[in-house]
């Protein structure tokens, strides 16, 4: 923070309190003259006036960057300012543009402007302006912001636009003017964005060349004239009924209409500019940071600009915003309408205006070059805002408290963070049917990991159908479950993920006699069944009623056209009249036919006259074929077509019951998982999943202990021969004395033996150096001068081991008698050992 | 082999030998009883078993057109015969019996399973025709030669195979050879094959069974080849103007041309030739090029035709399948209504009104069909003239095409005529210095000769060229006239159809009703 008050130099924020007077000299001046004057002038004189007005209006300083002292008096701010804010925010003037900190998130979400902005509105506690007719005296940091949860417009903008510089966008902050609600966040007269249906796209049929072959279509006959009338009579009726809508609403809205604002146009607002270029944004558009909604550049509710910032430059509105910002042009590189702060900025002036200057300016062009290089040297200094930091606690729990409700037309929106209630709910919108939000219209209800997968939950209050509507993964696989009530064999829709299920059923309706099923994708080729259920036979044993099932009265199966059988072959619907004994199919059509094969079966066993069961007769099969076939007029053909059938009826009734069993089950589940609610945690979330957490710690702990265990274990004289003994028992003074003896003796033979082994390598090397000696005095004469060499290198090597070990030697036997005398002490002094032989001792 | 045929006499597949065994191995029981009412009829069994009968000859099979399964084991059979009409046959048992040969199964193109088990057969061989081949039997058996193993790699699908008892198993490496002949085995000799082995035997046998499948890719190629070449001919026929994409008309005009060939040793003739095949060749490739152009605009406006009809012909149907649909809904009811009624006058009044229904239906839908009748042959005319025009373009353009080949052949004519004139001169004069064979030389006789004999090659080539012209001609416009007759008719018998259809199903609605009359009268 040095070096920010170092920087005070280069800070300025005359130019800020300037355009704050000049703002306020200019609302004082124009709106006020505006409303006096708003019923007599018209609009064109008023435009006249208001241009006048402009003209006079005073330029900004030509020389922007003055230090001034801080004019705001520090002990009239609240007392919280004082402490709970950093001195540096407020003590010391700084030029705005250095409070934007472009940042990019580390969150997907946060990568695009509509994340950034939700986000933003989210998180943010709205507090009103100081004065809502002036621009703050000064601004807080985004990062004090964020730990605050709260701010004004300003804060709002500012760390808004921070985030959205970071994601690459072309934004900027905006001070000027706003309507009422903007300013207050009312969002009562708006309708909530999450109630306004998608528009159906109506999709143009595309007229169809005719071909040059489609026939004619066959000639009209019908009048002419009648039917102009019938339409001019359609078209009467459909204008009166529009009239009489038209008339309504424009009712209702007057109804709806707030008191007009008797400071319209002097509400101080702060909101964000996108301008087109980067990240495919087609064309510039305001965000509304309370909102986090968008808004076209041209809206009604945005009255004026006085000045836009970013992190590189600053820019005063120099054009006229009678209308608005309808008429505002947002080419900053144009001098004559945004008058600029720093040169040397990203935005190109305008080409025109450059040619210009090159073309006239010829003998200022010295002048102008030396003062651009003057200019340049004033680089926009860097933000004296810390690094902007959300934590993933923050970003997560996303509202203050994770709690925060927003009041629309007729509409009431409350929004939790994730795993905040218990029962999963993260959004609930209510619809209202007046406007004072009295009467309830409707309920939905948005989960976020829940067990069942439950997604949302719609209660519609009026007819009080409830649905509820799941994301794939329930055990049933259910995608939807729309009811009024849970008792089964009522009214209810059930739809399926058919991908999920082995039967491949999609939906299943219900209402209090029937039951319809339609599926998808079954090698059977079914595609909908239809049972009829008949009033229930009372049976007058004591019997619950899961073992006394409705009787059905009718089945009715669909099949879609499997492609392997010939049509005449192919059933398409059968349908058994289970009380009438009689089974009736239809066939498919055949391709280039327009009838179908039909056949019935009517199942009458009788006995003939001599008493014989009648097995088939002719007239108990009906059948119409559309090309008769001769195997099919054959009793044996009908016979065995029935028997299958037969099978076939008694196999769908067996369905039908176990749909209906299967409706019960999954009723009894749906109970179970609303009352249990469990949540389910990612096994990616490290913090929520107890599981991974504790395990997590464990291995810690493991690891810690292990490295602790490393670090202080020392080596254990003891414990080979503590090994040998019974393990957990204490130590006999008998034992210890000879654990005492045998480590001693142990030890001693070591150090004998490593004795010997250096005696033992001392004489290898000195017996190998005789021999080669004897060998060179042997052959001396016949030696070539490289094996004389090779010969002494030896020689001077052995002679140097021979040394070395000797020099071990002499050193091991003089410190030998030391180390056991060592071992023999640490050994007494050994806990384990120490009572038992301090009486040795 | 030990029964002594001498003492038992053979059977004759008779009628009553075939009606014994499908009776007794029909349906049972309660079917039993219905099929015995009625008769069964050869052509609707599907499996019929005649093992241990004594059959000398396979005969009088040709009715079971359906037969699927068929049992001729444990017989005398000595040939394979009589099964040409039982192409559905899938599983067919020729087992113990005394057949050498195989053969007579041409035909059997759905067999799966054959069983020639126990026959005296020495050569696998004629089984080309049963592509879809997976189990073939033929354990006990005279096969002795490894070659014929080769033979059954074609049999993309065949999975399992028996020889056991055959000499050929006595062969040191039959089963590695086997396995690495006929790699998509699964059971040889009713055993499974081991993967190892199958591995082992494959390396041993990499190399050879390599070059067979080299040859067979070889083989495969030039088929393909060959067909694709086959393909393009005909298209370029469908086109009329086949062989004309390059010199072959051209060379025709010299096959048959003796003097031409003759008069081609003269000097400069030479020369003169190849200019003037070039030229020819030329303005053939520009009718082939124009031809398939035309073929493909020709067959454009036909589908476009087809598609416009099919679509017609559906829109009419699904009208006519919402009436109908619309008409059985309130039919049905109708009828419900009926049942239940007990006032004899009311049953009556609604049964008049049922069959009022009927007769509605009935006109609506005659007035659909009459309208695409109608609607249809609008289109067909304007279809037909449309085609007409573009075949008359075409024989136009092609003709004006031949006219310009007629005009260089005259051409090359006066050229040639001239100089044989010329050559005669000098011959005659003794000035020239070439030498000609003595054939060619025979036609420098006189004037009259040598004109006679360029005369004649020149009759030769324009006949060639109108031949080739009148082919053409012939052949477009019989195509076109065919296509337009197919039209025609095929318009009108499906208009018979849909007029037979319509009436049947009127008069299946009214005789239900009738019948319901009846019923309820009774």
């Amino acid at each position: 923070m040095e070096v920010l008050k170092e920087k005070v130099e280069e800070e300025e924020a005359a130019e800020r309190e300037e355009a704050a007077e000049r703002a306020e000299r200019m609302e004082k001046m124009r709106p006020a003259e505006v409303q006096k004057e708003e019923t007599i002038l018209t609009q064109e004189m008023l435009r006249n006036l208001e241009k006048k007005l402009s003209e006079i209006k005073i330029p900004t300083p030509a020389e922007p960057l003055v230090v001034t002292e801080d004019t705001v008096d520090i002990s009239n701010l609240p007392l919280s300012y004082k402490t709970n804010t950093p001195k540096e925010e407020h003590l010391l003037q700084k030029f705005v543009s250095t409070t934007i900190r472009p940042t990019l998130m580390p969150y997907p979400d946060l990568y695009n402007w509509d994340g950034c902005a939700n986000f933003v509105s989210d998180f943010l506690t709205r507090v009103p302006l100081p004065d809502p007719l002036k621009p703050p005296s000064h601004l807080y940091s985004s990062t004090t912001v964020l730990k605050q949860q709260k701010g004004n417009c300003f804060d709002f903008s500012t760390l808004l636009c921070s985030m959205l510089l970071g994601a690459g966008y072309d934004a900027y902050c905006v001070n000027g003017y706003g309507s009422q609600a903007l300013c207050n966040m009312d969002l009562t007269r708006e309708v909530c964005p999450l109630t306004v249906k998608p528009k159906e796209t109506v999709k143009k049929k595309e007229k169809v060349q005719p071909k040059k072959y489609t026939i004619k279509p066959p000639r009209d006959l019908t009048s002419r004239f009648e039917q102009e009338q019938e339409i001019k009579k359609q078209e009467e009726a459909k204008a009166r009924e529009e009239k009489r809508r038209w008339e309504e609403e424009e009712r209702l809205l007057e109804a709806e209409k707030a008191k007009p604002d008797p400071l319209h146009g002097l509400r101080v607002h702060c909101w964000v500019l996108v301008l087109s270029g980067k990240r495919e944004v087609p064309e510039g558009f305001f965000i509304d940071p309370f909102t986090g909604r968008s808004y076209s550049t041209q809206d009604d509710n945005f009255l004026g600009i006085e000045s836009l910032w970013n992190h590189r430059n600053y820019w005063i509105n120099m054009q006229d915003c009678w209308n608005c910002c309808k008429d505002l042009v947002f080419d900053l590189g144009d001098p004559v309408k945004w008058e600029y702060m720093l040169l040397g900025t990203d935005k190109p002036q305008l080409s025109l205006t450059e040619e210009e200057d090159e073309g006239l300016n010829d003998d200022d062009d010295l002048q102008d070059q030396g003062k651009e290089t003057e200019d340049k040297s004033f680089d926009m200094p860097s933000s004296w805002v810390e690094q902007i930091e959300i934590s993933p606690e923050a970003f997560e729990t996303r509202c203050p408290n994770g709690k925060k409700v927003l009041q629309y037309r007729r509409a009431r929106l409350e929004k939790w963070a994730p795993y905040l209630n218990s029962n999963g709910l993260v959004c609930r919108l209510t619809t209202y049917e007046d406007l004072e939000c009295t009467k309830i219209l409707e309920i939905k209800e948005w989960y976020q990991n829940r067990e069942d997968m439950l997604e949302l939950k719609h209660i519609n209050n009026c007819t009080g159908l409830r649905t509820d509507y799941f994301r794939p993964g329930h055990p049933q696989a259910l995608r939807m479950h729309a009811y009024k009530s849970m008792q089964p064999e009522n009214d209810r829709v059930m739809e399926f993920y058919e991908t999920a299920r082995v039967d491949g059923l999609i939906k299943r309706e219900e209402t209090p006699r029937t039951m319809t099923e339609y599926y998808q994708g079954r090698p059977d080729f079914l595609s909908y069944r239809h049972i009829n259920f008949g009033p229930r036979v009372k049976k007058f044993t004591l019997t619950n009623t899961e073992s006394n099932p409705r009787p059905m009265v009718k089945i009715t199966e669909q099949f879609s056209r499997n492609p392997e059988k010939p049509a005449d072959e192919d059933v398409a619907e059968r349908v058994f009249l289970i009380t009438e004994e009689r089974i009736q199919l239809r066939y498919h059509c055949r391709d280039d036919y327009i009838t179908a094969s039909k056949r019935e079966f009517l199942q009458r066993s009788e006995v003939d006259s001599k008493g014989n069961k009648i097995i088939m007769t002719s007239d108990m099969c009906i059948s119409f074929e559309v090309e008769p076939m001769e195997h099919t007029k054959k009793l044996l053909y009908q016979y065995e077509t029935m028997m299958h059938l037969k099978n076939e009826e008694k196999l769908s009734k067996h369905q039908a019951w176990e749909s209906e069993l299967e409706v019960l089950e999954i009723l009894k589940l749906r109970e179970e998982e609303e009352e249990a609610h469990t949540l389910n945690i990612s096994i990616y979330d490290t913090k929520r999943n107890e599981k991974s957490k504790e395990y997590r710690e464990a291995m810690e702990r493991v690891m810690h202990e292990e490295h602790l265990r490393q670090v202080e274990a020392p080596l254990d004289y003891l414990a080979p021969f503590l090994a040998q003994l019974p393990p957990g028992e204490k130590l006999t003074r008998i034992q210890a004395v000879r654990l005492k003896d045998e480590c001693l003796s142990d030890f001693k033979q070591r150090l004998i033996d490593k004795a010997n082994l250096i005696q033992a390598r001392f004489e290898k090397e000195n017996q190998e150096l005789q021999k080669k000696q004897q060998w060179y005095q042997e052959n001396q004469v016949t030696l070539t001068p490289e094996d004389e060499d090779l010969y002494l290198s030896y020689c001077s090597q052995a002679m140097f081991r021979i040394r070395i070990l000797e020099q071990r030697l002499n050193r091991h036997k003089e410190l030998a008698p030391l180390k056991y005398l060592a071992l023999e002490e640490k050994l007494y002094k050994d806990p384990r050992l120490a009572e038992f032989l301090k009486a040795l001792a | 082999m030990n029964r002594i045929y001498d003492s038992v006499e053979p059977r004759v597949m008779d009628d009553d030998l075939l009606k014994l065994a499908v009776g007794e191995q029909g349906p049972q029981e309660e079917a039993g009883q219905l099929a015995k009412q009625e008769g069964i009829l050869f052509k609707d069994v599907l499996s019929l078993q005649l093992d241990f009968q004594n059959i000398l000859r396979i005969d009088n099979l040709w009715q079971f057109e359906n037969l699927q399964k068929l049992q001729l084991d444990n017989n005398i059979i000595e040939k394979i015969e009589g099964l040409e009409n039982l192409t559905q046959l899938v599983w067919l048992d020729l087992s113990f019996n005394n057949i050498k040969v195989i053969e007579g199964l041409d035909t059997l193109v759905n067999l799966e399973d054959l069983s020639l088990f126990n026959n005296r057969i020495s050569k696998i061989d004629s089984l080309d025709a049963l592509v879809k081949l997976q189990v073939l039997s033929l354990g006990n058996n005279q096969i002795d030669n490894l070659a014929n193993i080769i033979y059954l790699r074609q049999f993309k699908h065949l999975r399992t195979l028996s020889l056991s008892g055959n000499p050929i198993t006595q062969a040191d490496d039959y089963k590695m050879f086997v396995y690495s002949h006929l790699p998509d085995l699964v059971y040889l000799d009713f055993r499974r094959i081991d993967d190892h082995m199958k591995a082992l035997a494959e390396l041993k046998y990499q190399y050879t069974v390599g070059e067979l499948k080299h040859q067979e890719h070889l083989r495969q190629t030039r088929l393909e080849e060959e067909r694709a070449q086959q393909g393009r001919l005909e298209e370029h026929k469908m086109a009329f103007v086949e062989n004309l994409n390059g010199s072959f008309l051209f060379d025709s005009m010299y096959a048959e041309d003796v003097e031409g060939s003759k008069l081609s040793y003269l000097p400069i003739v030479g020369e003169l030739l190849e200019v003037y095949k070039d030229k020819f060749v030329i303005i053939c490739l520009n009718i082939f090029e124009y031809g398939l152009k035309q073929y493909d605009k020709r067959k454009l406006e036909l589908d476009t035709f087809n598609e416009c009809v099919r679509e017609a012909i559906q829109e009419n149907q699904e009208q006519g399948k919402l009436r109908i649909t619309r008409f059985e809904e309130k039919h049905l009811l109708n009828l419900s209504a009926i049942r239940e009624e007990s006032e004899l006058l009311n049953i009556e009044k609604k049964i008049v009104e049922c069959s009022e229904d009927i007769t509605e239906l009935f006109n609506v839908l005659m007035t659909l069909e009459m309208q695409l009748v109608e609607q249809l042959e609008e289109t067909i005319n304007v279809f037909e003239r449309n085609i007409t025009d573009m075949v008359g373009l075409f024989i136009e353009n092609v003709q004006s095409l031949m006219a310009q080949c007629r005009d260089l052949e005259n051409h090359h004519h006066e050229k040639l005529l001239e100089i044989a004139v010329s050559t005669l001169e000098k011959i005659v004069k003794g000035e020239l210095d070439e030498e000609l064979p003595d054939d060619v030389r025979a036609l420098f006789v006189d004037k009259d000769t040598i004109v006679n004999a360029v005369g004649a090659s020149h009759d030769i080539h324009l006949l060639k060229i109108d031949n080739r012209e009148d082919e053409l001609v012939t052949r477009i416009n019989s195509w076109c006239t065919h296509l337009i007759d197919k039209i025609h008719k095929d318009e009108v018998m499906r208009n018979r159809r849909r007029v037979k259809e319509i009436n049947q199903y009127i008069d299946h609605m009214q005789s239900e009703l009738d019948n319901l009359e009846c019923g309820d009268l009774d």
